[in-house]
């Protein structure tokens, strides 16, 4: 019934600033004004006291009361269900007991209970003082000369189909990362603690009916800080397809639909996620932290949490006795919603730790199969210089050809001078492609590669195509001197031409084995 | 993919340029072309072998992104049904650790028998899975396990590809080898198994197979114990991944026997085949669900009968070295008439009766297997639907691995074959099928392009030589103008044809893709006129409520279909499942639904059943339903007790099947017409058509009037897709005087196999279907 926290504080506060002047030990209330609000399931009492001192001695305090038994819910008592199951057609009716009076240690002058209601529809009240009733509002008083302590149960039986929406268990997870990012996630285990359904739930009636099933909830909002980023509404089975994300100016506002309306009694668990820039709550002073953040944030109007437990991650490398916080709490409400600070060291040098790791890794890997592997590196080796075996000879084939050609312009222009220096020109490139070759050889030996035998045989043949050619370009020479008939020269030549194609093709053989 | 075919061929065109020069006309090295290059890329060597690379890695890339639609459209889910079974034994896998999962006895399937899960699963997959998830951990790379069981497939089809380009490496060239990989990365047919959240045996097991496919062809080649050794150690993967193992312990030993009988025997052969059969037999005896079989089982018989008669072939060998000609032939004659009649006769006969397959066509009209889509035979229409092209194109390819055969394409041969003939008796063994295809495709291809690119590339190279050769290229140009146009010509067109069929080919399968292969089935989706999406999450809606709102302990009757759903999203205990080993069980929920609600009751209260769920489409038009399926459990139902349940009481004099009032009276008074149907009577969904209108079916439904006695509506999801019924306690009795009663002994509806005591968890006939193929 009491709800001593925010509100409440300043309402009682604001009463004794009213009277300042008064001063000594014998406190009295003067003028009590109480507001017992009952329109959701959470009942919220707000008195406005005039506090007076009678006494002579100055007052620094005073003391507010509480019922014993409402200690154990210090933040919040709602009201109860009664009858505790209803049918779907049913409506929600609700028992509030709380106090007629307000529970003080000091004597109370006069005093009035206002109750609001969240409907017309009240089964019973309490009849001290012949209260008035209107709408939805009953008023009780004014009391005078309420002794201290008094109690008198004051009992409201009336119609609340508001979401009677209790988490039964919230853990909220942040995890601090120093590149820039908080993952905050929220594990919420909701019930609907209202009257719990009795027999079945027809969907027909529910879809086709307004006022069926009028208590359940459907769905609710949830207030998400602004900077919030890739919130996921999800749970074990995946994402819960039935929510909308609203971004607001100077908020995110998420519709939580639950995947199946939610009827007295029944449950559901979900978790919701998302990212925060770190700058907005994290702040750095040198190696110095300080996070600053909700301990709890919001999840629906008027939220009522039996358990929360907050757990902070900090980042790898955190002076403290532990990188993983974990605090608990019991019983709280929307006023709880409050900033709270945790402070530790971090070397900003422990930063590189991750990338240097990942870096580390790959450049082991690559080392390994730089060094690994050595038969392949042969392999590959020995493959490079056969093909540059191959296309040095390509190229030493390809003289003859020039060398043909130099004979034929030789015999139409009879210019021996140019067949001198063409055959010169010609022979130094064979000779130094063939040196070329040898070396290859010669590496292919190193290697250890049975090709290099293969490459001297090609050595052997090419030696006897050049024999073959330059006996034709004699040939040739003396033809244009004149030494051999034509006929003669033609017939030579056809035989040296058939030798040399032979031996190619036997050179082109061995390439193909290559 | 088809330029980059050519690059292998690279050194191979170099040297028969080369070849085709003239009496000294040589060209230079045709390698010149990239002469002008420095460092290691001057090697065609380091070009092949980084286009190799870039290859492969863009087909991974292809193949995993292509299997990401689901996961885009929806999100990272597990699909269908198996998968949701997997799931659920992996995450028992990472969270009790391997033997907590080999001893996993789980109650909370077949309810009241329970399942070993440890002894009747493939471990394979859900090994893999947690491995990889352990190790991303190990590395503090915090991923959820369900995101690994997801994209698992994804991952493994870029394995698959690279082994099929091992594989037809082997059996081809270099070239045809990354054409293959290119084709299996986005084929249909593989892409259906292997969509990320598809998380089943078969994502896997496509890349053990082909794996160990290539080991094998690898060992034959070259003979080594390495190679045969590492073959057993992929073909022990492939046991512990998929029951389609059968069908590697088959093939291998017919390709054996097939070498044998085409006087291929060798040495390597020998080494191979014997070291395989010895160690792989060992291995797969590992793996608790196959034990004993592959000794005991005739699917496995083959093997081991090629395995004695090769015994016998290379001893006669040895004896032929050591005998006379008269002594050996009298020998040989005695000795191989006796041996390889009996080794044939048996081969002969264990492959008509031992092959897996066949038990189909024995098992056909058994309903519980009829019942399943994927075991109808496949028509035509999917084989072009799931290879496109390919099936066109791969008995070119088969023809030039005929055409110039060795040891290893007698192999593929057999491989296509085999594959054919499955993959003809039922749509799932497509997927065998696929790999195949994709490789001789490829060889096809491969031939065509080297055929007419390569010709292109003798003559678009001389340009590219140098500045010496200049007049040599005028002159040949001039020579070879009038015949070489005509050619270019028709390797121009040639090509572009085939680089047209190719692009097809991908825009096809990129479609069936995202068409047919993406959708989760958890989650539907239906698409409003101006395109906007609704989604439909009513299974998960309804299994979720299971899951929160029901007694822990609670007991869901359900059809088989959804058992392994309930059991993966619901967590709650389940009667039948997707395992489908005991018919019995299976046929006594389809007696209950398909019985009246009071003997239906009767048999509900005998197996403690709390809720019923049911799918119901008539709301939204979904046709997979209970109503549609509900002719399967009746006729599973009769096989089991066909006094109770006849089809034909289903059926109208006409033996139509209708749900209208001409449907027959049995049928609107069964339970599963009355759970259905209950209440819908007076829903009308739109001014058209009257109230209790069908939309599945299109009729209004014969009887509106529904009451339940015994049960009470617990919960309906939004589109009323899924429907739970709870089963009401029975209502207190009179009290009783106390004279001392006897009590008679109830009827109870159990199996009949468990009143046999013959319950046999890996029973015989199912065997092979719980997931096993």
């Amino acid at each position: 019934m009491l709800r001593l926290s925010v509100p409440a504080y300043v309402a009682l506060l604001g009463g004794f600033l009213a009277c300042a002047a008064a001063a000594g030990g014998g406190l009295v209330n003067e003028e009590v004004k109480r507001t017992v609000d009952l329109t959701t399931h959470l009942a919220k009492i707000t008195a406005e006291i005039l506090l007076a001192n009678e006494g002579d001695a100055a007052a620094h305090s005073f003391t507010v009361g509480l019922e014993a038994e409402l200690a154990p819910h210090l933040a919040y008592i709602g009201a109860a269900p009664f009858p505790t199951h209803i049918t779907q057609a049913e409506r929600q009716l609700v028992v509030f007991q709380g106090n007629h009076y307000l529970y003080s240690p000091y004597l109370t002058r006069i005093q009035s209970s206002r109750v609001r209601l969240a409907s017309k529809n009240v089964e019973t009240y309490t009849k001290l003082g012949n209260p008035s009733k209107n709408d939805e509002m009953i008023e009780y008083g004014p009391f005078r000369d309420v002794a201290p302590f008094t109690q008198d149960v004051m009992k409201i039986h009336y119609e609340n189909n508001t979401p009677f929406l209790t988490i039964s268990s919230i853990t909220r997870t942040i995890e601090v990362s120093h590149w820039g990012n908080i993952a905050v996630e929220e594990t919420i285990d909701l019930r609907h603690t209202g009257a719990d359904l009795k027999g079945p739930f027809s969907r027909y009636d529910y879809q086709r009916q307004s006022d069926s099933g009028i208590s359940s909830i459907k769905s609710f909002k949830t207030i998400l800080p602004a900077s919030a980023q890739d919130v996921y509404y999800r749970d074990e089975i995946g994402n819960i397809s039935t929510s909308h994300l609203q971004v607001l100016e100077d908020s995110v506002e998420v519709e939580v639909r639950p995947r199946f309306p939610l009827f007295g009694g029944w449950k559901t668990h979900y978790l919701i996620g998302y990212n925060l820039p770190s700058y907005e709550y994290l702040y750095a002073l040198g190696d110095q932290y300080a996070l600053k953040m909700r301990l709890l944030d919001h999840v629906y109007d008027d939220q009522v949490i039996d358990l929360l437990t907050v757990k902070i991650v900090l980042p790898e490398g955190t002076f403290t006795w532990t990188r993983l916080i974990v605090a608990t709490k019991r019983n709280l409400v929307e006023q709880h919603i409050q900033d709270m600070v945790v402070h530790y060291t971090f070397n900003k040098i422990l930063m590189l730790q991750e990338p240097l790791l990942v870096v580390g890794a790959f450049y082991i890997l690559f080392f390994t199969v730089i060094i690994y592997d050595p038969a392949a590196e042969v392999r590959m080796k020995v493959a490079s210089i056969t093909e540059q075996v191959l296309t040095l000879v390509n190229k030493r084939l390809g003289l003859y050809r020039h060398m043909d050609e130099v004979v034929n312009r030789y015999k139409q222009s009879r210019d021996s001078g140019a067949l001198n220096s063409g055959r010169k020109a010609l022979e130094t490139s064979h000779r130094a492609l063939t040196n070329d070759i040898n070396s290859l050889q010669v590496r292919l030996k190193a290697e250890g590669s049975d090709l290099a035998e293969k490459v001297a045989e090609l050595q052997k043949l090419d030696g006897q195509v050049k024999d073959l050619a330059c006996r034709s370009c004699q040939e040739a020479e003396r033809l244009v001197v004149g030494k051999v008939k034509k006929e003669a020269y033609i017939e030579n030549e056809k035989g040296l031409t058939g030798r040399r194609l032979e031996l190619v093709s036997r050179i082109d053989g061995l390439l193909d084995a290559l | 993919m088809a330029e980059h075919h050519t690059a292998p061929d690279y050194k191979h065109k170099a040297s028969s340029n080369a070849a085709g020069a003239l009496s000294g006309n040589g060209r230079a090295g045709s390698s010149g072309g990239s002469g002008g290059l420095s460092g290691g890329l001057t090697q065609p060597a380091g070009w092949q072998s980084l286009l190799s690379f870039t290859i492969l890695f863009l087909a991974w890339l292809a193949g995993f992104s292509s299997r990401l639609f689901a996961v885009i459209r929806f999100e990272s889910i597990i699909h269908e049904f198996d998968p949701w079974f997997n799931y659920r034994s992996t995450h028992h896998l990472t969270t009790n650790g391997f033997y907590e999962f080999l001893n996993w006895f789980d109650e909370r399937a077949w309810y009241p028998l329970g399942r070993i899960v440890g002894g009747t699963v493939y471990p394979g997959l859900m090994l893999t899975a947690g491995l990889i998830h352990y190790v991303l951990n190990l590395l503090n790379v915090t991923v959820h396990i369900r995101d690994v069981c997801v994209f698992l497939a994804p991952v493994f089809s870029g394995l698959t590809s690279i082994s099929t380009f091992l594989l037809t490496r082997e059996l081809w060239n270099q070239g045809a080898g990354l054409l293959a990989a290119c084709f299996i990365a986005i084929v249909p047919g593989y892409i259906s198994r292997s969509v990320a959240g598809s998380f089943d045996n078969e994502g896997i097991a496509i890349f053990a197979l082909q794996f160990t496919y290539y080991l094998w062809v690898k060992s034959v080649k070259t003979g080594s114990v390495f190679w045969a050794i590492a073959c057993c150690l992929s073909y022990f993967y492939m046991v512990s991944a998929w029951g389609g193992y059968v069908f590697i312990i088959n093939l291998i030993p017919l390709h054996v026997f097939v070498l044998l009988l085409m006087q291929r025997f060798s040495r390597r052969l020998y080494i191979a085949y014997s070291t395989f059969y010895i160690v792989g037999l060992v291995l797969s005896m590992q793996i608790p669900f196959v034990g004993f079989q592959p000794i005991r089982t005739s699917e496995h018989m083959a093997a081991a009968g090629v395995f004695a008669l090769l015994q016998a072939y290379a001893f006669l060998q040895y004896l032929k070295d050591r005998l006379t000609r008269q002594e050996f032939q009298t020998l040989f004659f005695l000795g191989v008439s006796l041996a390889a009649g009996v080794v044939f006769f048996t081969v002969i006969y264990l492959t008509y009766t031992g092959e897996p397959y066949h038990h189909l066509y024995a098992k056909i009209h058994i309903p519980i297997i009829a019942s399943v889509s994927e075991h109808q035979p496949t028509t035509w229409v999917s084989f072009f639907f799931d290879l496109h092209i390919l099936v066109c194109t791969f008995p070119a390819g088969l023809w030039f691995c005929i055409k110039n055969i060795n040891d290893e394409r007698v192999f593929v041969a057999l491989y296509a074959i085999s594959a054919v003939y499955f993959a003809g008796v039922m749509v799932r063994l497509m997927l065998t099928l696929t790999p195949v295809v994709c490789m001789l495709s490829a060889i096809a291809f491969s031939n065509v392009f080297e055929h007419y690119l390569g010709d292109d590339m003798k003559r678009e190279k001389p340009p590219a030589e140098d500045s010496s050769d200049e007049d040599d290229k005028r002159n040949s140009g001039n020579l070879y103008d009038k015949a070489g146009k005509v050619r270019k010509h028709v390797s121009d067109i040639v090509t572009m044809l085939m680089l047209m069929l190719l692009m097809m080919f991908a825009v096809h399968c990129t479609w069936v893709t995202s068409n047919a292969y993406s959708s989760p089935s958890v989650v539907l989706a239906s698409y409003n006129h101006d395109g906007s999406r609704n989604i439909l999450d009513d299974f998960r809606e309804a299994y979720y409520w299971l899951r929160q709102n029901t007694d822990e302990h609670a007991r869901v009757m359900s059809w088989w279909d959804y058992g392994y759903q309930i059991a993966g999203m619901a967590n709650r205990t389940t009667l039948v499942d997707n395992n489908t080993w005991n018919n019995s069980h299976i046929a006594l929920v389809g007696k209950a639904m398909s019985s009246n609600e009071s003997a239906a009751y009767e048999i509900m209260k005998s197996l403690d059943v709390d809720y019923v769920l049911i799918i119901f489409g008539g709301v939204i038009g979904y046709s997979g339903d209970d109503i549609n399926k509900f002719l399967w459990m009746v006729r599973i139902a009769e096989g089991e007790h066909p006094k109770d349940i006849r089809e034909s009481d289903y059926f109208t004099p006409q033996g139509e099947f209708r749900v209208d009032k001409a449907g027959s009276p049995t049928l609107l008074n069964c339970l599963m017409y009355k759970m259905s149907y209950y209440r819908f009577g007076e829903m009308q969904l739109d001014f058209r058509t009257p109230p209790g209108f069908d939309r599945t079916r299109n009729a209004e439904i014969g009887n509106k009037d529904i009451r339940l006695k015994h049960l009470e509506e617990a919960f309906t999801s939004e589109h009323w897709l899924v429907r739970i019924y709870r089963v009401k306690k029975e209502d207190n009795r009179q009290g009783l005087d106390h004279k001392p009663r006897n009590l008679s002994q109830k009827q109870k509806y159990i199996s009949k196999k468990l009143m046999g005591g013959k319950c046999a968890p890996r029973g015989a006939w199912l065997a092979w279907r719980r997931g096993a193929l």
